[in-house]
């Protein structure tokens, strides 16, 4: 177990840039789903016509059991084969969505992912690094200032780069 | 006095020396003391007052443990005792085993 | 022969002789030789100096640099040690005169010179203690050879003796040879003296410098009732002990009458007592000492003494081995609480200057999702053969309580795929061990099935105390009312959010405390099985009325040192003969 020298999944090994939205149009979880799902789609990573069947299986996931982390950070999720490897796309919302997180909070940050069928190790990575960095105060803030996709992808490479942030 | 015998003067030096060093006879000055003290063919005590050790075994020399300010008495026997003397003494308060002192360690 | 005393941290009596195990788990394994073997003691001394100066001298060579200039003095020093012919003398003196063995003459002679060290109050000379300690590793490398003699394989009954004791260390205690543990340093909940209460065996710490004076092989008394470590005792002081260790046995075996008897209080209230274990084969006494579950089961064990991580198989082993002890009674796995220890250490790149507070337990494992995973594989592949429950420790906020749940749902989605049966409703729970967790309990009670109150590490972190370090010991105590305001706050969330709420930490097997629990609304205890019958013993003989009272008494106050007397003199009326 070497936690330094193994290949971990970094932000840039899975993250699509491509479809990352700073300014959420959607208010409520539902639609901000299908956004972020469509915006995958729009960048070509969900192969055809799968964007509704995955919105509703993410939706349906999270119905069972809310991804909202508290302090603003929700990360729906799902398994799906049209994928051969993880990808996520990232949305912000300056006011706030209702995810039915714990502690009762608004999520200002949301992160999807969605992940291959058969590669639960590589999931469970792109969650490591997603958690660990979403822990930090830092970071979260510094997500929520961003105002324009490349920010917002500096922010990432940046996080990447540093060690142990 | 025959002949072919005693023709070793058996000299017997002493002196006194006081540690000067801040950090006192640790390890490393004891190491030096016995080196120096190994040089010579005379026998080297030292005593402290309560115990006498064996000037040229670090061992015993490490268990004096003495501290800066205490007082060693050095004896010395043998032809080069004068020599050995001169030099542990040169040693302990001149060179004070090229260690600072506590005046010049309260500066730093 | 020397009387120690320290403080007392397990009950009962064990004479042995002793095994010294020093930070490098080396062990002095005898002491006397036939006269006969003198000879080849002193050319096995005379080999291990050799062996040690070429060694040392290579070592010396090699340290060019500046900065290493330090360093290549201090070899030189021990190369001048040892070369010295007056220390050579002294241990082959020591082989001639008392026929022992070459290891036994190195590490006394050593430990000798050593003490003059120590015992001079200038803390510079003092620490050059540390020097002559080195030194007799490096001969005692030599002597005992390149393989560790390590605690593993025993073939006779044994004392421990040390600095301290590691979680690492104690992993690999053989119980039926382990009779009893000394040590320096600790206190009264550090890891020897849990370590001792789960094996039942008595355990003396605190005693300060018992490894300069003991030597391996050294016959040892250890009075884990009065805190007393007697070295090598004379004839009559032994046959005093022998008979007072029968009397002592007598007494548990008239609290183990008790086994079969319910938990109840006179006036009928129900308490549930439950085990805490930490290698599967202690299950059995649990059950022999009437516990009715495994209310903590440690599972850091698998991960330590070895040389590879374990895999998710092994977890499942010891799981399946632990839960068919007890089948249809409740067994909480508690996921990994590494931390501060030797394992996630080494493994780490750069050290944690602060590993308390730092990248443990529950955080530990949501980094490295992979071992994580493993064990909860493990866990829910188990829970088919009985009652199972998850539970995480260390939780401090929201996010970390769902995080570890999200991992739990996508591992169950993977287990789904491949068609491995488990139990989908398995319930989860979390320690609460934070002050933290204990302020915000009322919002993690909605999302877990279960809290389990962790009372020795809530007292830690609320007290800002280290329970290992002697120093500040004594300030470390589960009943200062701070403490007893949190535990207070987290029954009162569980009850309103209608969870169970257990208490596990060794508060829960402190008798002087059982009413007080009892009296703030838990209902389920969970402590080390050496103590279970006492504590039956106490709910037994108590009213829950009586119980309210104390508690309400004890409120009012705001002193750890009355509400401590009180609270032993209400359980000295109750159980005259425990106390």
């Amino acid at each position: 177990m070497d936690d330094f020298v193994e290949h971990k999944m970094k932000f840039v090994d899975f993250v699509c840039f491509k479809a990352i939205i700073p300014e959420l149009k959607s208010r409520n979880r539902d639609d901000v789903i299908a956004e972020l799902v469509s915006a995958l789609d729009k960048a070509g990573r969900l192969g055809n016509g799968n964007c509704e069947e995955i919105t509703k299986a993410v939706i349906k996931r999270e119905d069972e059991a809310s991804t909202g982390m508290g302090k603003g950070v929700a990360v729906p999720h799902v398994k799906h084969q049209v994928v051969k490897d993880v990808v996520a796309a990232i949305g912000q919302s300056s006011t706030g969505i209702d995810f039915s997180a714990l502690d009762k909070q608004p999520v200002y940050s949301v992160i999807l992912i969605i992940s291959p069928v058969d590669e639960p190790d590589k999931h469970l990575q792109a969650m490591e690094n997603v958690f660990k960095h979403l822990q930090q105060d830092r970071f979260r803030k510094f997500l929520r200032q961003s105002r324009e996709p490349d920010q917002i992808e500096d922010l990432l490479r940046e996080a990447d780069e540093s060690p142990s942030w | 006095m025959q002949p072919g015998e005693d023709t070793l003067e058996k000299v017997v030096c002493e002196a006194e020396v006081q540690i000067k060093n801040a950090d006192g006879l640790h390890m490393r000055p004891a190491m030096q003391f016995v080196d120096v003290a190994n040089q010579f063919d005379c026998d080297v005590t030292v005593s402290n007052g309560e115990t006498n050790v064996d000037g040229k075994s670090i061992m015993q020399m490490s268990m004096l443990a003495a501290t800066c300010g205490t007082k060693l008495k050095i004896k010395a026997e043998g032809a080069d005792a004068q020599q050995a003397i001169n030099a542990l003494q040169e040693l302990v308060e001149g060179k004070h085993f090229d260690e600072p002192t506590p005046t010049e360690q309260g500066k730093n | 022969m020397e009387i120690k005393k320290g403080i007392a941290v397990s009950p009962g009596i064990s004479i042995a002789r002793s095994l010294i195990i020093d930070s490098e788990d080396y062990r002095i394994p005898r002491r006397s030789i036939n006269p006969s073997q003198r000879m080849i003691e002193i050319q096995r001394a005379r080999n291990a100096f050799k062996d040690a100066i070429k060694e040392l001298t290579q070592l010396e060579a090699g340290q060019e640099s500046k900065e290493q200039r330090k360093i290549k003095d201090i070899f030189a020093v021990h190369l001048r040690f040892l070369h010295d012919r007056s220390l050579r003398k002294k241990i082959t003196d020591l082989v001639h005169l008392e026929s022992v063995t070459a290891e036994y003459a190195v590490s006394a002679t050593l430990r000798e010179i050593a003490s003059h060290f120590t015992n001079v109050k200038d803390t510079y000379i003092s620490e050059r203690a540390a020097d002559i300690y080195d030194i007799e590793r490096r001969l005692l490398r030599r002597l005992l050879g390149q393989k560790r003699e390590d605690v593993e394989h025993l073939t006779e009954e044994v004392a421990i003796v040390a600095r301290e004791l590691s979680p690492t260390q104690t992993a690999g205690f053989d119980k039926r040879y382990v009779k009893g543990l000394a040590t320096d340093a600790g206190g009264r909940t550090s890891h020897t003296a849990i370590v001792a209460r789960s094996l039942g065996i008595p355990a003396v710490v605190a005693l300060e410098d018992l490894t300069e004076i003991v030597s391996g092989g050294d016959t040892v008394i250890i009075d884990g009732n009065r805190g007393i470590v007697i070295v090598n005792p004379d004839s009559e002081t032994v046959r005093q002990y022998e008979e007072y260790s029968q009397e002592f046995a007598e007494l548990e075996h008239k609290l183990d009458a008790i086994r079969e008897k319910p938990a109840v209080t006179r006036d009928g209230v129900r308490i549930t007592l439950l085990g805490n274990i930490e290698f599967p084969d202690e299950a059995e006494l649990v059950l022999q000492k009437g516990g009715e579950g495994i209310g903590l089961y440690r599972t850091e064990f698998l991960y330590l003494n070895r040389e590879s991580e374990p895999t998710e198989q092994d977890h499942y082993r010891a799981y399946a081995e632990t839960i068919s002890v007890f089948k249809h009674r409740p067994v909480i796995i508690r996921t990994v609480d590494l931390g501060a220890d030797k394992y996630t250490q080494s493994k780490r790149f750069a050290p944690e200057p602060n590993p308390f507070l730092g990248l443990r337990s529950i955080r530990f494992c949501l980094q490295n999702l992979m071992m994580f995973k493993a064990q909860l594989r493990a866990v829910l592949r188990a829970s088919v053969l009985g009652e199972v429950k998850i539970m995480f420790p260390l939780i401090t906020n929201v996010a970390e309580l769902m995080q570890a749940k999200m991992i739990l749902r996508d591992v169950m989605e993977d287990l789904d795929e491949e068609s491995i049966a488990y139990n989908k409703d398995i319930q989860v729970g979390i320690m609460i061990e934070t002050p933290s967790a204990a302020l915000m309990a009322s919002t993690l009670a909605r999302d877990v099935d279960f809290f389990s109150i962790g009372t020795n590490d809530l007292t830690q972190y609320t007290l800002a105390v280290d329970r290992g370090n002697e120093l500040v010991s004594t300030l470390y105590s589960s009943v200062d009312p701070a403490v007893l305001r949190l535990i207070r706050t987290v029954v009162q969330d569980a009850h309103k959010a209608q969870i169970d709420v257990h208490v596990c930490g060794e508060m829960a097997s402190e008798p002087e405390y059982i009413m007080l629990l009892l009296g703030m609304g838990v209902r389920t205890i969970s402590l080390a099985s050496p103590m279970m019958p006492e504590v039956k013993q106490i709910v037994r003989s108590v009213t829950m009325e009586d119980c309210n009272n104390l508690v309400r008494k004890v409120l009012g106050m705001n002193s750890e040192r009355q509400i401590a007397g009180f609270l032993r003199n209400a359980a000295r009326r109750i159980l005259p003969e425990a106390f």
